[in-house]
């Protein structure tokens, strides 16, 4: 099963004598380590405590919309730390070994999800302000929501939410886990490698189910009429789109803060924009897939959902939403050198992260705001306090080993990768 | 005119690169290298610069891509007005995926195209003579040019030596129609 690896391997000490581009680097940049700064960690800290309180206020005030934009920060909290462990699966799984200098800042990410998984369990105490089907009366009154209660009654939602997320937490560990002992230890990294090479297998085939069915259990169920086959892969192809933007961003920070200079060069760079480049131009494509099928067809229970994203103010979120996770990263990206240029993709990574943000809002704002989307204090800074805290944590992750991979098996690969 | 070129032999793509880099470095000039597989990075240690087969393909998918739409409107709206589900004639979602597919062929296959025009690829051109036995299996070859007679051999040998020359030979117009055609250019 391993063979390929082994090949590789061998390829890898067959070469020793060669020296790699990275020889030349001084060996002094593979131990620096990042650290944050006590005022960057009093700030998150406030504002998460901001944040926070703007939230429990909110649900007083305005649970109508305290709730649904607690799961719009939920999930977009969830689905960078699943889409970190999303890629570092794909890294084992394709034996690449072209990220191995940079897979520490993923696998930060994908330390973080019980973060996200917590705050996702918090949001499901929101179960009777957010889903329809949740309120026996509303069943009672729809002949299509009684045929759905087999799969939407409350506990079965709630175990299944539970199941979801303990899946993810338990891969995500398996996946991160003892990457960072191989370094302590400087113990057999390959054989590690091979350990998390086939949980990474077993990982994709649940992931894929899993987020399958929990992006149609959170999101597609807030207008419970509507059904699309392809809702999972569109979700899908956001959030790793999004996840790959925010990988690409903590990686040139890592860079300009320090801990990579001398081991990033423009190729990782280039690897990387390729990527956001392709899963950009995927999410339009589901996303036209999705919209050509449903325009086509012209079903009422189908239609509602765009005719309430065609009206009015909601039009405009329709365009940003195109605007941000296609045409600009991809007019923006399409010559080479922007994806090589720092500057340049780090900007397109911040589109992409608003865009992401915005096409939560898009899927999951508009049952509960029909006629006009309304973005102030009540979405704002509940958002702004749970990204602080995933900020700190991450960046605490980050702190906590060496940031190059001393051990890994590829990372001779990696340093002087050329594409 | 005679020419005179100097062909080194290597082993390992990591070897050619660096040589390739070290002989760009020193100012000889370099006709052209010769591997069994794409190395990546050969171009840049060459010097060679970008090519410009994505402009071709920019413009060939655009093109593909604005003829077909515009051939869809035009059939479905103008020359065979056809009522389809009550949808106005000329809707363009419909004709988003055909436009996409045409792009995409235009843009790709036109671009194999263009690159054998360029390399002048084409049917019934004769085989090119091998270079070196070995260049299309597990040897690279980068061919300099001996531009001058203060060219010195055996200081380019004891370079290459550094990257584990495996072979270097002098050749003087024996060198192939394929190289000859790259040279006068």
């Amino acid at each position: 099963m391993f063979e390929r690896c082994n090949d590789k391997q061998r390829h890898l000490v067959k070469h020793q004598h060669h020296k790699p581009r990275h020889a030349n680097v001084d060996s002094r940049f593979f131990g620096r380590k990042f650290t944050t700064s006590p005022s960057l960690e009093r700030g998150l800290k406030a504002s998460t405590i901001v944040g926070a309180a703007v939230f429990v206020i909110g649900l007083f005030i305005a649970p109508e919309r305290a709730w649904p934009n607690a799961l719009l920060a939920a999930l977009y909290l969830l689905s960078i730390s699943l889409a970190a462990t999303a890629f570092l699966a794909l890294l084992y799984v394709t034996n690449a070994g072209w990220a191995s200098a940079i897979k520490r800042v993923p696998e930060a990410l994908a330390s973080t999800l019980p973060f996200g998984a917590f705050l996702m369990l918090l949001v499901l105490i929101g179960t009777p302000h957010l889903y329809e089907w949740s309120h026996s009366d509303v069943v009672a009154q729809d002949a299509l929501l009684q045929r759905k209660t087999f799969w939407l009654n409350v506990p079965f939602f709630v175990l299944r939410s539970v199941i979801y997320l303990g899946l993810w937490v338990f891969f995500a560990r398996k996946i991160v886990g003892n990457s960072q002992l191989v370094d302590r230890d400087g113990g057999d990294a390959l054989r590690e490698w091979k350990r998390k090479k086939t949980a990474s297998a077993i990982f994709l085939v649940v992931f894929a189910l899993t987020f399958t069915l929990a992006s149609m259990d959170w999101i597609m169920s807030l207008q419970p009429h509507w059904y699309s086959t392809i809702f999972g892969i569109y979700n899908f192809a956001g959030m790793f789109l999004n996840g790959l933007a925010v990988i690409t961003v903590l990686v040139i920070l890592m860079k300009r803060w320090g801990p990579f200079e001398h081991i990033l060069h423009g190729e990782h760079l280039h690897s990387l924009g390729k990527l956001i480049f392709a899963f950009s131009t995927f999410w339009m494509y589901i996303w036209f897939s999705q919209y050509l099928l449903i325009w086509y067809a012209n079903i009422p229970e189908e239609v509602t959902y765009f005719v309430y994203r065609e009206e009015g103010s909601w039009l405009v979120f329709t365009v940003v939403n195109v605007l941000f996770n296609w045409v600009i990263p991809f007019v923006a990206l399409l010559p080479a050198w922007t994806k090589r240029h720092e500057g340049f993709l780090l900007r397109v990574c911040i589109i992409v992260m608003i865009g992401h943000w915005i096409d939560l809002f898009w899927m999951i704002m508009p049952p509960f705001m029909p006629n006009v989307p309304s973005v102030g204090i009540w979405e704002l800074f509940p958002m702004l306090g749970v990204a602080s805290a995933f900020i700190a944590l991450t960046f605490r992750a980050l702190a906590r080993q060496n940031l190059v991979p001393l051990h890994d098996p590829f990372l001779s690969e990696s340093l002087p990768l050329q594409t | 005119m005679s020419a005179r070129y100097l062909i080194g032999v290597f082993g390992d793509e990591h070897d050619l690169l660096e040589a390739t880099r070290e002989a760009r470095g020193q100012g000889y000039k370099i006709v052209d290298a010769y591997t069994p597989f794409a190395v990546h990075g050969l171009d840049e240690a060459m010097g060679l610069r970008p090519s410009k087969l994505p402009w071709v393909c920019f413009g060939l998918g655009l093109a593909g891509a604005v003829a077909k739409l515009w051939y869809q409107i035009w059939t479905s709206a103008t020359s065979w007005p056809v009522n389809v589900g009550g949808k106005p004639l000329s809707s363009v979602p419909a004709f988003v995926p055909v436009t996409f597919e045409i792009m995409v062929l235009f843009a790709g296959v036109g671009t194999v195209l263009a690159f054998f025009i360029v390399s002048r690829l084409r049917p019934r051109k004769k085989k090119p003579d091998v270079l070196y036995e070995g260049v299309t299996n597990d040897r690279f070859v980068l061919v300099l040019e001996e531009t001058d007679a203060a060219f010195d051999v055996e200081r380019v040998r004891a370079m290459f030596q550094q990257h584990h020359l495996i072979h270097l030979e002098e050749r003087v117009d024996s060198i192939p129609r394929s190289l000859d055609e790259e040279v006068q250019r």
